[in-house]
């Protein structure tokens, strides 16, 4: 039996999950049923015929007569809702049920697509019981269904492409009205003002966006300066859905940029098919944060041949696990394959052999920190997180604490137990420290000495995630 | 937006006053709202970016300056100006303990806490200290106890209050930040742990005696698991010589024996034991 987080953690959208809580009244549906294998139901909807749902609760796959084009629907949520909550009766599979599973198990056996129903009820098969992160923001279940037809996929890459404008207008709309009240506006505290245009980017496939609104509604009111805070984010903003409407004119690495940050997906396999970064990838450092109700861990790697940066996410959801394949201050010799654009986003590939220990990146002075850090900002001034590894010590600036040398100081946001094993380390000296930098201070993720390094990045709650 | 020609004799970037002036201007705008103040004229690098493009109304062109400046800013970032480290802390002569003593510290506080107590009073002893990663861990677990808040700062050294200074967080708290400091006497005496009379002789017996009777009578279905309380207490508290005798004796067990599941448990006990004494032994 699944639970409650599970079935949310399928929803495509959380407005697809609203959708659905209407439906999870038993007048709604009839001949609801399940087994050790599925759950089926009928469901009254708008059209004339109810429509047939059914789901594969073992293997992961959905199937709706509705015309929906989000996979799982309203009506395949709504029903999981009621099973999870004990509304549905344990019975014997239909007929079209029966054979609807043991069709699936003969293409997962050809490890091939369902083709008995057409591409709009096609199965969106995740991952066991609960997606994996990428199923979640790479569109995964995309890569391993069977691609639609040339026809069909230019006009649904047409249509999308229509929304996605059509939001970005949407959100420069919004934005002026901003400006035009003031960030003193009452409704700016209120989250559903957010949380609306959070929807309707999601509805309009700028999923990036939509998540960068919700973190900026956390910003009001969040310290003194907020108004500060909340005015640079817009200003970005605005940058990202201007460069958005613009991206047949920019260059081809900044328009690959600003389209993967407005939320265009880009499918794992199709990353993976691109020329390996191959190189001995020294892991940094981690960090982990919680976006909504998924956790998303960062492993900073840096090439010790290229001394390039590159990114490699991960992400779960309520119970599931992060990936921990990637041990901070080791090295592993792999293909790294990049996303396209000039990000550091990456996924590894074939790894050609086991972590090496200890490993440490190299480090510069605060300095130069703030070069590399300024190099990537100048091409991407959206970026909220950039590794670097310095040389520093700490210092006290007022209340506040920073890396400082010779040359420079740049302030931390640390505190608690990383802040007290950086100043427990470092003493009064200097040590080889990886940070990421944010716009309101510089995050310490990792001590590297000489034997060993230790993380000290911030980490997901185990309650929630899976994530030693 | 085109590009910038014109070099800027601004400074630009943290604790830059020009750049900082014009951004507190467009913050008190954006708070009162176009509708009520007009934008700044923009300036300096700013106008370049954005006097080509046509704005018809204040909120648009205040946008259009907010996102040049922000773009401009970060792209600019500088450092603060240099400070002064902190001061370190006094010296300590004493030898770090091994990684492994540290490492196995971890694993007692998670599996076998009834440990702790003879760790620290045996790294304390035996003339080693915790390295410094672990001071936080050691002073944020201790806080209230007055006895192990005390054996925890000895452990740190100088570091546990240089620490504290800088960070009033990690003090002591409740009845060890109230009372008086104890005394040595009640700093090096472990806590005594309930032994039933009938299992104190195998204190102080000598090993191999103690894992015969002990494998024997788990074997046997005369010890179970409801006496699990009171073995880990015996292990934790008999002769140190004598818990890697027991852990080889109850590795021994059968996996068929019905015992084996409590002997393994107590198995682990006393291979941690073992070796946290050998980690910890004379530096």
């Amino acid at each position: 039996m699944w639970s409650v987080e599970q079935v949310e953690a399928i929803a495509p959208t959380p407005a697809a999950l609203s959708a659905a809580r209407p439906l999870t009244t038993l007048t709604k549906w009839g001949g609801l049923g399940a087994d050790d294998r599925a759950v089926w139901g009928s469901c009254r909807g708008s059209g004339a015929e109810p429509y047939d749902t059914m789901v594969d609760h073992v293997g992961v796959g959905f199937r709706c007569t509705c015309p929906s084009r989000r996979h799982p629907c309203k009506h395949v949520l709504a029903m999981l809702l009621l099973w999870v909550s004990g509304d549905v009766p344990d019975t014997t599979a239909p007929p079209q049920v029966a054979s609807w599973v043991e069709a699936r198990e003969a293409s997962a056996g050809r490890r091939g697509p369902d083709t008995t129903f057409p591409p709009s009820a096609r199965d969106t098969a995740a991952s066991a019981s609960a997606p994996t992160s990428d199923a979640i923001s790479d569109a995964l279940p995309e890569g391993e269904r069977e691609p639609p037809p040339e026809p069909d996929r230019d006009r649904a890459r047409d249509e999308r492409i229509e929304r996605m404008f059509a939001g970005l207008t949407e959100l420069d709309r919004w934005l002026d009205d901003r400006m035009r009240t003031g960030l003193a506006d009452p409704a700016l505290a209120k989250y559903a003002t957010w949380d609306e245009l959070a929807a309707r980017l999601v509805d309009a496939q700028a999923g990036s966006l939509a998540n960068r609104i919700r973190r900026l509604a956390g910003l009001v009111g969040a310290s003194p300066d907020w108004h500060s805070d909340v005015l640079a984010e817009l200003g970005l903003l605005h940058l990202l859905a201007q460069a958005g409407r613009r991206l047949g004119s920019l260059p081809g690495p900044l328009a690959d940029a600003v389209a993967t940050t407005v939320g265009w997906q880009v499918r794992q396999a199709d990353v993976l098919c691109g020329v390996p970064d191959t190189d001995t990838w020294v892991v940094a450092a981690r960090s982990d944060t919680r976006e909504d109700r998924i956790e998303v861990r960062r492993h900073w790697l840096r090439g010790s041949t290229s001394g390039r940066w590159a990114l490699v996410l991960s992400f779960a959801a309520y119970r599931q696990s992060l990936d921990t394949s990637l041990i901070v201050g080791t090295a592993v010799e792999a293909d790294l394959h990049r996303y396209p654009g000039p990000a550091l986003r990456a996924l590894v590939g074939t790894r050609h052999g086991d972590p090496i220990e200890p490993a440490r990146p190299p480090a510069v002075d605060v300095v130069a920190a703030c070069d590399e850090v300024g190099v990537l900002l100048a091409a991407e001034p959206w970026l909220d997180r950039i590794p670097f590894t310095a040389t520093a010590a700490v210092a006290v600036d007022g209340t506040r604490f920073a890396l400082t040398d010779s040359g420079g100081s740049l302030p931390l946001i640390a505190g608690g137990r990383p802040l007290a094993t950086l100043l427990a380390v470092a003493g009064g000296g200097t040590v080889d420290v990886s940070c990421e930098w944010t716009p309101h201070g510089v995050v310490p993720l990792t001590i590297h000495l000489d034997d060993h390094s230790i993380d000290i990045g911030p980490r997901a709650d185990d309650s929630f995630v899976s994530a030693a | 937006m085109r590009r910038v020609t014109r070099t800027s004799t601004q400074t630009w970037g943290w604790g830059g006053v020009t750049q900082v002036e014009q951004w507190r201007e467009l913050v008190s705008v954006a708070m009162l709202g176009t509708d009520r103040r007009n934008p700044p004229e923009p300036d300096g690098l700013i106008a370049d970016l954005v006097d080509d493009t046509v704005r018809s109304t204040p909120s648009e062109r205040m946008l259009a300056q907010v996102a040049a400046t922000v773009a401009v800013r970060r792209a600019g970032v500088l450092p603060g100006a240099p400070l002064s480290p902190v001061d370190g802390p006094g010296t300590d002569d004493r030898p770090v303990c091994v990684p492994a003593a540290a490492e196995r510290w971890h694993h007692i506080v998670s599996s076998w806490p009834v440990l702790e107590d003879e760790w620290m009073l045996s790294l304390v002893m035996n003339g080693w200290r915790v390295p410094p990663d672990l001071v936080p861990e050691l002073l944020t677990r201790h806080r209230t106890d007055p006895i192990r808040r005390a054996r925890a700062e000895l452990a740190c050294g100088p570091l546990a209050g240089w620490l504290v200074g800088h960070l009033p967080e990690l003090g002591a708290r409740g009845a060890a930040g109230a009372q008086p400091d104890p005394s040595a006497d009640d700093i090096a005496e472990l806590p005594p742990l309930p032994i039933p009379p009938d299992l104190e002789p195998l204190l102080h017996a000598d090993g191999d005696v103690v894992a015969r009777q002990l494998a024997r009578a788990i074997d046997a279905g005369m010890l179970v698991h409801a006496h699990r309380a009171v073995l880990v207490n015996l292990i934790a508290r008999m002769r140190p010589d004598a818990p890697g005798q027991v852990a080889s004796a109850l590795e021994a067990i059968d996996g068929g024996s019905p015992g084996f599941p409590l002997a393994s448990v107590l198995a682990d006990l006393g291979r941690t034991r073992q070796r946290m004494l050998d980690e910890l032994s004379v530096s």
